[in-house]
């Protein structure tokens, strides 16, 4: 435990003390600030059909914070590592391939959670000027924060498969796209199985679900499969370094 | 301390180590000696337990590394080839990641870091960024970590390569001083470093271990016996004769310049015996000096080169012909 503890704390130290992390928190918060102003201007009009801003706010900012947040944080977090060589000092002390895998996944996990942090700030504005029904952004952000989960644990097994993180992030982007497109492919398949299969794991209508405040316990267990799983390939994928 | 039995490692079908085995004794600095490629650092990552072996096992302080990976690693500490340090972080703050890493309390970490500064010489920049670090000082921060948990066996691998030579003085000295309280593999293609530190050495090659032994004993066995160089005035004609008398001298030869070179039974200085015999004859003693046997450096590069491997163990003097044996 103190193993994971260590490598927590370290990665968590490593991102506030890195560039990277601010000009990711710089941009996030631009684009999510304008996405909010469009939001809010949008509503205004007397013409729109109103509904919660969630419906509004989450779908617009979800898919593209996933995807990049997913890209950028994790890319550098193991394969660096592996390009430098202090994977060599890492695996020799008394730690194994799993905690190294979870105390870094935990790291990027608080580090992600922390870049929304601010983003709350947009319902209590909203909330000063009108009646806030807070279930849905309890389930918007929680359902962030879940989709999050599973696919920064997607980041972190593409960042243990090679020493480039440009390669890792390639990896990461094109796993995140088509996790998000999968129902595409349930329609070139005519089987109602695999078509079944497919919507099930495709994440595009998901977050949809959760703005309007359904939080569906299929999704969670599927996300929570879905990292446990990729987390798992992660400490595979850097225990077989070994044995090449 | 450490014990490897028959260690093999294949990459794919390259072999890159073959069947080693030796053994590292509590208390000593073991060198382990090798042009580039002969297997140095596959074998000590095996003996880190970073690269699990093909074949052979490994065992630190009777604990076996494979089956039970964290109490052997416990008694290593191990500065790799390239030291890899998190550079956006202090010296300081590496350290105490380092110690929680490898398991210590806060209280034994709040001891043991001050000590592992202190006996590194970091003092001067333990609130540095290690990112602004020279490569000597990055080489003592991978020499701090690796004692910090103070392991019983320490394993350095080149810990001098790439420094200038300032700072490649410093950092034998440092290695010196750490090897009064640990046991030490060292690993190097740099041969007098072996003769600066090591009691013993190991010599690989291709993969296997093709000499062993203290550096001295090397050195004899590998230079046949010693002699000794004697000029006398004139060249007396009876001199030959006389100086095959004297006690120890086993073999006499006359160089081209006028010299005889005496072969003397291993471990005898019959120096005394010549300078009497020369006055007691009335000789005029020029010269009398011990011969400079072959240096280590000489045995690896005769070990180490394969298409004279099959040439004479004798060195070889091409400044001087032999004309009477």
């Amino acid at each position: 435990m103190n193993a994971v503890l260590a490598t927590y704390l370290r990665e968590l130290r490593a991102y506030f003390f890195s560039p990277l992390a601010y000009v990711v928190l710089f941009f996030f918060l631009v684009i999510n600030g304008f996405i909010f102003i469009g939001m809010v201007s949008f509503l205004s009009d007397p013409r729109a059909q109103g509904g919660s801003p969630m419906t509004y706010f989450i779908p617009a900012t979800g898919f593209m914070s996933l995807l990049i947040l997913g890209v950028a944080l994790t890319m550098r977090l193991i394969s660096e590592e592996l390009r430098s060589g202090s994977i060599e000092v890492l695996m020799t002390a008394p730690v194994t391939e799993g905690q190294v895998v979870a105390g870094k996944y935990l790291a990027v996990l608080t580090f992600y959670a922390f870049l929304w942090l601010p983003t709350l700030a947009y319902p209590l504005v909203i909330s000063a000027y009108e009646k806030m029904d807070w279930g849905p952004v309890a389930a918007g952000y929680f359902g962030l924060l879940a989709l999050g989960a599973y696919l920064l644990a997607v980041g972190v097994f593409a960042s243990s498969v090679t020493r480039s993180q440009l390669l890792a992030a390639i990896i990461t982007a094109v796993l995140i796209l088509l996790l998000f497109l999968l129902s595409w492919f349930g329609d070139v398949f005519n089987g109602a199985v695999t078509k079944q299969v497919f919507e099930y794991l495709n994440l595009g209508t998901h977050l949809d679900e959760f703005a309007k405040g359904i939080v569906d316990t299929r999704r969670l267990v599927y996300y929570g499969s879905g990292t446990l799983f990729f987390l798992f390939l992660a400490t595979r994928a850097l225990e077989d370094r070994k044995w090449r | 301390m450490i014990e490897a039995q028959n260690l093999s490692r294949r990459y794919g079908d390259f072999t890159a180590v073959d069947g080693i085995s030796f053994s590292v004794r509590e208390g000593e600095i073991l060198g382990m000696l090798g042009p580039n490629g002969a297997g140095k650092t596959t074998t000590i990552r095996m003996i880190t337990g970073f690269l699990p072996p093909t074949s052979g096992r490994v065992t630190v302080d009777g604990k076996d590394l494979l089956d039970s990976p964290r109490e052997a690693r416990r008694q290593l500490g191990y500065l790799p080839e390239n030291v890899a340090l998190y550079t956006e972080m202090r010296v300081r703050e590496y350290l105490a990641y380092r110690a929680r890493l490898e398991g210590l309390s806060r209280a034994e970490a709040a001891q043991a870091i001050p000590v592992a500064i202190e006996r590194c010489l970091l003092g001067d920049v333990r609130d540095q960024i290690i990112g602004t670090l020279s490569k000597g000082y990055r080489q003592r921060v991978g020499l701090a970590t690796a004692i910090l948990h103070n392991p019983r066996v320490l394993v350095l691998d080149e810990p001098t390569v790439g420094l200038d030579p300032r700072q490649i003085i410093s950092i034998r000295e440092l290695i010196r001083e750490l090897g009064r309280q640990h046991t030490l593999l060292l690993s190097t293609h740099i041969l007098p470093e072996v003769e600066l530190l090591c009691d013993r050495v190991v010599i690989i090659d291709g993969g296997r271990i093709i000499a062993e032994g203290t550096p001295q004993s090397l050195r004899e066995s590998w230079t046949g016996n010693p002699s000794i160089r004697v000029t006398l005035k004139d060249g007396p004609a009876d001199a030959g004769e006389a100086l095959d008398r004297i006690p120890g001298v086993v073999g006499i030869a006359l160089l081209a310049d006028g010299a005889w070179r005496l072969e003397c039974e291993r471990g005898a200085d019959p120096r005394e015996e010549i300078f009497r015999a020369a006055v007691a004859n009335g000789w005029t003693l020029l010269e009398l000096a011990r011969e400079r046997g072959a240096t280590l450096e000489d045995i690896f590069v005769r070990l180490t080169t394969h298409d004279a491997a099959d040439a004479a163990v004798t060195p070889s003097m091409p400044d001087e012909q032999e004309v009477v044996s």
